[in-house]
């Protein structure tokens, strides 16, 4: 285990005097000790449709540069080459330290089942939900993974957000909390907002969580300052996971580039790599090593560069991995080619993998989720085995 | 004739009751409001919508001007940023504007409609600099004026403004084959095309196809904006030819603007629009769940009257339903906030002395001496303040109002006021964005989430009780706990309510309870 002895109980006794004051006590002694696993999984939803080809750009490929007149690099133009077929776009160029130590991989040419209609906010649903079709699961697929994930009960779960979203929403209990929010409530005052909650059951509920998920959150933070930009939600993230949290979940939003893409994309690529490089700043060289970082959107986009300087909303895309005790430094999946013929319906990156098989096989990997929980559950229709290429990481 | 609540009126129909408010009696009270509020002038956009036509106009001519300039690079550094700072200004002070409009009107339906209409037709103002003092324009002009009216004009207003055109990249997409194309890389932008059918009209999953999509965007080619911000057809964009929508030709040659008309107007009037938006009208006013027989006589009505809106909204009104289960909805933070402030009899009249004590003069939206004096200094000095809120206005914490202030002083600080973090920043527009609702920011073209999940959270739950400590700290001096349960919430405030509040410790513990209590939140 990545935890020594003594740091857990160094931990221990330093929250014991923190917070033997508070109305509800957070770090539970006893839940922090009997912590079955070490392992974390924080999944990144990418909103808005992240393409892939720019970001992981085959220049390989002859016929990418003839798609992407304007958007196809070479490694002569600043491309990052990573390994002779694929370049990694320069904006996120603070990644590659991670690269090098092969704590980052990317999985090329994924989707979710959505196909034909490319709306945002189904293909959102798909991917969160983890269905096989539009509307057909209504909670989170992450959600339904804790009922899966042996003594869950001890491994919480926290999407850093204003509200809950779809993919951490259902029947099992995970926490919500942006990373702005500081609620310093005295503790008679606690008493009369359980009392004028006490008959409404939601609220009830509610305040509980935003009592214990602030009370953490008061540890971590202290007197800083705390903001909303992505900085400060992936320092929550990896704060909460360094402590008793084991899932977490957030979103890098800009990614729907449909003109002005070069500037747009490079733009929302520094808040995907500050996310990730805070993540382990935040986490710390220990937990980094446990943890595995999904990274995933609803869609990729067009192969075409559009009459804009930009892309439309497309099919198949990019799947990030990233962790400090993964076998990186590989762009994964099976290539599709983008030769006349090859796309699909003639305009997307034809899919030749399942975004959720990457999904199943990390919660198989951290988790220990049986194909049986996967494939029903939580991926209804999904085949997947131990034999799935994305456990060789 | 269904059951009739004056306070499920103001809650559910309207941003909430107010002290002395004039109670509506029946629907038709409701109804009326739709006829008299926009004989009314709007608050936004600061001046009113000439002067900000103005604004848009300067800020064109100013970037035109740079594009061609292109000589000096730090001095056109310089004149870029100063265009920049004057559209935020412009874009903070119509915010607050946005906010106190909701707060003020007597007319809280048809408020709550335009409301509702503005994020059916989603843009956002952070899109671009120009966005910021085109979007106030965009509610305006395009949607207030027709939300009572024909579907097929708010359509039409809504989809051809030049906030749309350019929020969804229409402005820039041209017919592959037309002559624009031809020596100039350019070409086709599917985003308005597709969120024409899936977002404005049909709905997702309503039997359309990709090519539909497709076609739907080549029709709308040559639909732009010129260079005053104004929209314009270039028939030089235009994809000539015939091109099929849901199996229904357009256009042919020369192509028109009429092909984008006729081809709005035909989804206009398709059932599946009828059904789509007689669906959110009734998950935006009742329940997440939308009870079906509302939605169906909902849209029998769209049917029999054509799609016209004041006739859909008062089909929903005669529901039985419509007057019952209050509280199952979240209001969003956007009405939280307003209800908030009316509870406290914030007006008009009032709000200035109330809310900004400091003299917040540099940021209120009605004309002033020292307002003016403070315009007309900038118009003669060229010079510019900073915005307000730099960057990120949700860093600033609710208790310390003046914290994160920094602003860029003009060359002659004694002509102008001193813009400083007022009570009334902080309880509207810097509240909005730590609520996650900021201002004429939507996260998507879909909107702001609805649904009472999202919006019963505990982070939400944490700001709104921060919002209500506040509030209650500077502006319930004069009121006692249970008056505002009474003025606020009527015969809807729940024993145990009274009950709680009637035993909090001090006035603004009572008044925080009050504005956190379940029926404060719910509608």
């Amino acid at each position: 285990m990545a935890f020594s002895q003594d740091m857990i109980l160094s931990r221990r006794s330093f929250l014991m005097t923190a917070c033997c004051a508070a109305a509800v006590p957070v770090f539970s002694p006893v839940s922090f000790a009997a912590m079955p696993g070490e392992n974390r999984f924080v999944t990144i939803v990418l909103r808005g449709a992240m393409d892939g080809l720019d970001l992981v750009q085959p220049y390989g490929d002859p016929a990418f540069a003839q798609f992407r007149p304007t958007l196809a690099l070479k490694p002569d133009d600043g491309l990052i080459d990573l390994d002779g077929h694929f370049g990694l776009n320069p904006a996120a160029d603070a990644l590659m330290p991670m690269w090098q130590a092969k704590e980052l991989a990317f999985v090329h040419a994924v989707s979710t089942p959505y196909r034909d209609q490319r709306s945002h906010f189904d293909g959102q649903d798909m991917l969160e939900s983890g269905s096989q079709a539009v509307h057909g699961e209504r909670t989170g697929w992450l959600n339904r993974a804790l009922s899966a994930i042996p003594r869950s009960e001890d491994r919480k779960a926290i999407d850093i957000n204003t509200s809950m979203e779809l993919i951490l929403s259902g029947p099992n209990e995970a926490d919500v909390w942006a990373s702005s929010s500081n609620m310093t409530m005295a503790a008679d005052e606690v008493g009369f907002f359980k009392r004028l909650y006490a008959n409404d059951a939601e609220f009830s509920r509610v305040l509980a969580e935003a009592l214990r998920t602030d009370m953490a959150a008061e540890q971590l933070f202290q007197d800083e300052k705390r903001g909303q930009g992505i900085r400060d939600i992936a320092k929550l993230a990896g704060g909460m996971l360094r402590e008793d949290y084991r899932i977490a979940s957030f979103s890098v939003d800009g990614w729907d580039t449909h003109a002005g893409q070069k500037a747009q994309f490079a733009r929302t690529v520094k808040d995907l790599t500050i996310a990730l490089t805070t993540l382990k700043d935040a986490l710390g060289p220990d937990v980094w090593k446990t943890t595995m970082v999904l990274a995933m959107t609803e869609f990729g986009r067009t192969v075409r560069e559009n009459g804009t300087g930009g892309t439309d909303h497309g099919t198949g895309g990019v799947a990030i991995l990233a962790g400090g005790g993964i076998q990186g430094g590989r762009v994964l999946g099976k290539w599709p080619e983008l030769g006349e013929g090859k796309l699909l319906d003639d305009r997307d990156l034809m899919p030749t993998g399942d975004v959720r098989e990457v999904a199943a096989a990390m919660l198989y990997r951290q988790f220990d989720v049986g194909s049986e929980a996967l494939t029903n559950g939580i991926f209804p229709g999904l085949s997947f085995d131990r034999s799935s290429a994305y456990l060789k990481i | 004739m269904a059951p009739f609540s004056p306070t499920i009126a103001a809650i559910r129909y309207g941003y909430g009751l107010a002290p002395d408010q004039i109670l509506s009696r029946n629907r038709d009270d409701l109804l009326v409001q739709l006829v008299d509020a926009p004989l009314k002038e709007s608050f936004f956009p600061i001046g009113g919508a000439f002067d900000a036509r103005q604004r848009a106009d300067d800020l064109a001519k100013g970037f035109e001007a740079l594009k061609i300039a292109k000589k000096d690079a730090e001095n056109d550094r310089a004149a870029r940023q100063q265009l920049q700072r004057k559209a935020e200004q412009s874009f903070q002070r119509d915010s607050l504007a946005r906010v106190l409009q909701a707060t003020f009107s007597p007319y809280g339906f048809h408020e709550r409609l335009a409301a509702f209409w503005f994020d059916h037709f989603s843009v956002n103002a952070h899109k671009s600099f120009p966005m910021r003092v085109i979007t106030p324009l965009y509610e305006v002009e395009a949607i207030r004026p027709h939300l009572a009216g024909s579907f097929r004009d708010l359509l039409q207003a809504a989809v051809l403004h030049p906030a749309m055109l350019i929020y969804l990249d229409q402005a820039q997409s041209t017919g592959p084959q037309s002559a624009a194309a031809q020596n100039r890389k350019k070409g086709l932008n599917e985003n308005l095309g597709r969120e024409l059918i899936e977002l404005h009209t049909m709905g997702a999953g309503s039997g359309y196809t990709q090519a539909d999509v497709r076609s739907a965007a080549l029709v709308l080619t040559g639909m732009t904006v010129d260079d005053h911000y104004e929209m314009l057809f270039r028939p030089r964009m235009a994809e000539p030819g015939e091109i099929k929508v849901l199996g229904v030709k357009y256009g042919g040659n020369p192509r028109s603007a009429d092909d984008c008309l006729v081809m709005l107007d035909d989804l206009a009037s398709r059932t599946e629009t009828a059904q789509h938006i007689c669906r959110k009208l009734v998950t935006h006013f009742i329940s997440d769940d939308p009870p079906p027989d509302v939605v169906t006589a909902m849209v029998q009505e769209w049917k029999a009257s054509d799609g016209h809106l004041a006739k859909v909204y008062a089909a929903m009104l005669d529901h039985p339903r419509a007057w019952q289960e209050p509280g199952a909805k979240m209001k969003l933070p956007f009405d939280y906030v307003v209800s908030g402030l009316r509870a406290f009899g914030i007006t008009r009249k009032n709000w200035r002395e109330r809310m900004s004590p400091d003299g917040d003069d540099s940021y209120t939206p009605f004309d002033t001496p020292t307002a003016a004096a403070a315009q007309q200094a900038l118009k003669s000095s060229g010079e510019e303040m900073a915005p307000a809120m730099p960057g990120d206005a949700g860093q600033m914490a609710m208790d310390k109002p003046a914290a994160s202030m920094k602003a860029v002083m003009p060359s002659d600080p004694a002509q102008l006021p001193k813009p400083k973090a007022s009570l009334a920043r902080t309880l509207t527009v810097a509240a909005l964005r730590r609520m996650g609702q900021p201002v004429w920011q939507p996260p998507s073209p879909a909107g702001f989430e609805e649904g009472v999940a999202s919006w019963l959270s505990p982070s939400q739950m944490s700001e709104r009780i921060l919002w209500a400590r506040k509030a209650a700290g500077t502006l319930g001096k004069d009121m006692e706990p249970k008056k505002l349960l009474e003025v606020s919430l009527a015969e809807q405030a729940r024993d145990d309510t009274i009950r709680v509040v009637g035993q909090a410790p001090n006035r603004v513990s009572g008044l925080t309870l009050a504005l956190s209590s379940p029926e404060f939140n719910r509608r």
